[in-house]
């Protein structure tokens, strides 16, 4: 448990604003040092715009970064794009947020399944291959297999898909994956069950996770630890619990307030002004300066390192 | 006093080789002052009741209804134009995606206007200025965004122009329909603490549509939950959310993450909605429901009164 899995150092990814005279970035990810354990949920938690994406696709090397280093598995992966390394795509999988973009839309749900085993050389044959996809299938209680693997994604329901869409990530033996708001766009009802497949897979691979939401609840429930972003920066890194009932930083303080809660009772808000800013060419300081309701000069000027407070918590913010 | 009576209403839409009953006897009654959440997922027709009590259903949508009384008039028997004539003065809408419901070649100011011309024709612009800044300011938005373009605005801003939209004549009613479900969460509870204070100036009446039982439990003093097209259970916040009734009301708030602590508990509902081109005689979640019992296959359940509160369900005696 305690060894480390990825290791992000330094890591900056910018985009270059399209605009005729002046160059200008989008500073997508800034300087991101974080690391994740074996067998850790990570969860990378923000509002649109902060850089959560970017980051996941960054990790997964589907964007090449700036600068910076990561390393995983003890070795470093930076500055590669390992677009042809088997074992690299072996370790490291991905889970979208619309199943229906993931899936080939022309291709039965078993030609999807059985594929990337087949190019990976997992399993032998094709017959022992079926016996993994529906010994899988089964086991996530996704049943009738048989039938499912018979029809194409349009037939299926966006919950049924996203599950399918789990266990397919999870037919290589990952150590890694990145989840990127993979339960964003199901119902209640059925996220449910797609986050205790997620968990019971991951529990039983012990692989690690990057989970990507916006939604704190889902956070709180599936992450160990949770690494709040805000304008490509980070502003706070703490356990799940901790991050949920004592945030530190305003920034999280805000989000944690703000979000719709089936508690009782009214709950005190921790009133901040203004929208998500893009960080386009940001100014120097803290980036969430101009909304924090207890900025100071300081705030504007110099730049909050990430400091270690205590048990791995981590805050960016000159006054906590 | 009840400000609007649905009396059996039904919606339908009419496809090629069948008729898919999208809304099936909703009878709901509600009290003027109040804020009203319907609570449904995907396909249990909340957004369609919406439009067909707008009258804004897609060409193949018919709705039937015993009757629709609104503030004191049944409405459901009148024609198109007299219809008009009510719409957006005695009741308004605003839709979840501000982006597509604003044109993005007018101006803010010119297309409000627009609307406001449609009703009195003889309005002056510099009324209209007039009006319409006083509103802004209501919102929290700056005057200067009349002259921009919706392409200028950002989500929570164009969310408060269709707002004060839907409040240029002053209606009694207001339907919001997931106006809050593609914003960011601190915006989204931002604008949840307008619409609070915005009921309350305005002595407004509101139903609001989400599929988010935290955004309910946060801006709603009622609440009505639909499942497959039908009303299952209705009462107060209160009452409905922390001590539910119905088998599916049940189901559906075991099965929100909440702020729940770290992976444990939470339970999907297996299985998926009932076709409504031919939806079961009895009760409709039977398929689906924990607590079934053969009566429940054969007998249809009426919405009764039962402490306090409307629930349809054979066996509320019993689960309560």
């Amino acid at each position: 448990m305690s060894t480390e899995m990825l290791k992000v150092k330094n890591l900056v990814k910018y985009f270059p604003v399209r605009k005729i005279g002046k160059k200008q970035y989008v500073k997508a990810v800034d300087d991101l040092t974080f690391s994740i354990k074996t067998g850790e949920i990570f969860g990378v938690l923000g509002e649109s715009g902060c850089g959560k994406t970017t980051l996941g696709r960054v990790i997964n090397r589907l964007e090449m970064e700036q600068s910076g280093e990561i390393q995983f598995l003890g070795q470093s992966i930076s500055g590669r794009e390992y677009k042809e390394d088997k074992y690299f795509r072996r370790k490291m999988q991905m889970i979208f947020q619309n199943p229906y973009d993931s899936f080939d839309p022309r291709y039965m749900i078993y030609k999807s399944m059985d594929l990337p085993m087949k190019i990976n050389m997992v399993g032998i044959d094709q017959k022992r291959r079926l016996e993994k996809i529906l010994e899988t299938m089964n086991h996530a209680k996704l049943t009738p297999a048989e039938s499912l693997l018979t029809r194409y994604p349009h037939e299926l329901s966006g919950g049924q898909l996203q599950r399918i869409s789990i266990l397919r990530s999870m037919l290589l033996n990952p150590r890694f994956v990145v989840a990127d708001e993979c339960v964003s766009m199901l119902d209640v009802s059925v996220r449910a069950d797609v986050l205790n497949l997620l968990l019971q897979v991951h529990k039983e691979l012990d692989s690690s996770m990057l989970f990507i939401t916006h939604d704190i609840s889902v956070a709180t429930y599936i992450c160990d630890t949770i690494m709040v972003l805000y304008a490509g920066k980070i502003m706070e890194i703490g356990s799940s619990n901790d991050i949920l009932n004592s945030p530190l930083h305003p920034y999280s303080k805000a989000l944690v307030s703000y979000s719709p809660t089936i508690r009782k009772g009214e709950k005190e808000r921790f009133r901040i002004t203004g929208e998500v800013v893009t960080p386009i060419d940001p100014p120097p300081g803290c980036r969430f300066a101009s909304r924090c309701p207890v900025a100071k000069e300081k705030c504007t000027v110099e730049e909050p390192k990430l400091r270690t407070i205590d048990n791995n918590r981590q805050v960016a913010c000159h006054f906590v | 006093m009840a400000l609007i009576t649905m009396k059996d209403l039904d919606i339908n839409y009419k496809l090629k080789s069948r008729t898919v009953r999208a809304v099936r006897g909703f009878t709901l009654s509600i009290d003027e002052g109040d804020i009203v959440g319907i609570i449904g997922e995907s396909g249990s027709g909340k957004s369609t009741l919406a439009h067909g009590l707008m009258r804004i259903l897609p060409e193949n949508g018919y709705m039937e209804a015993s009757e629709i009384v609104l503030n004191g008039r049944d409405i459901s028997r009148i024609s198109d134009a007299e219809f008009r004539e009510l719409r957006w003065v005695e009741v308004s809408i605003v839709f979840q995606k501000a982006m597509s419901a604003l044109s993005p070649v007018h101006k803010i100011f010119d297309q409000m206007y627009d609307t406001i011309l449609s009703h009195k024709p003889a309005t002056r612009k510099e009324d209209a200025e007039k009006l319409l800044t006083k509103l802004f300011s209501v919102v929290n938005l700056p005057a200067k965004a009349l002259s921009m373009y919706p392409h200028e605005l950002s989500g929570g801003m164009m969310q408060r122009i269709m707002i004060s939209l839907g409040l240029v004549f002053n209606p009694k009613l207001v339907i919001l329909d997931e106006v809050t479900t593609a914003l960011d969460v601190i915006t989204q509870g931002q604008l949840l603490d307008e619409i609070k204070r915005l009921v309350r100036e305005f002595r407004l009446t509101a139903i609001m549509i989400t599929h988010d039982i935290g955004t309910v439990n946060e801006l709603c003093n009622k609440v009505a939950i639909m499942y497959a097209g039908e009303l299952l259970e209705y009462g107060e916040v209160e009452d409905v959310i922390f001590n539910p009734f119905n088998p599916y009301t049940k189901a559906l708030v075991k099965s929100h993450p909440d702020l729940n602590p770290h992976g444990m508990g939470l339970r999907g509902i297996p299985g998926t909605l009932p076709d409504l081109s031919n939806p079961p005689e009895a009760c409709v979640f039977y398929e689906r429901c924990p607590y079934r019992k053969d009566i429940c296959a054969k007998e249809k359940p009426k919405l009764i009164d039962y402490a306090g509160r409307k629930v349809k369900c054979l066996r509320v005696g019993e689960l309560s």
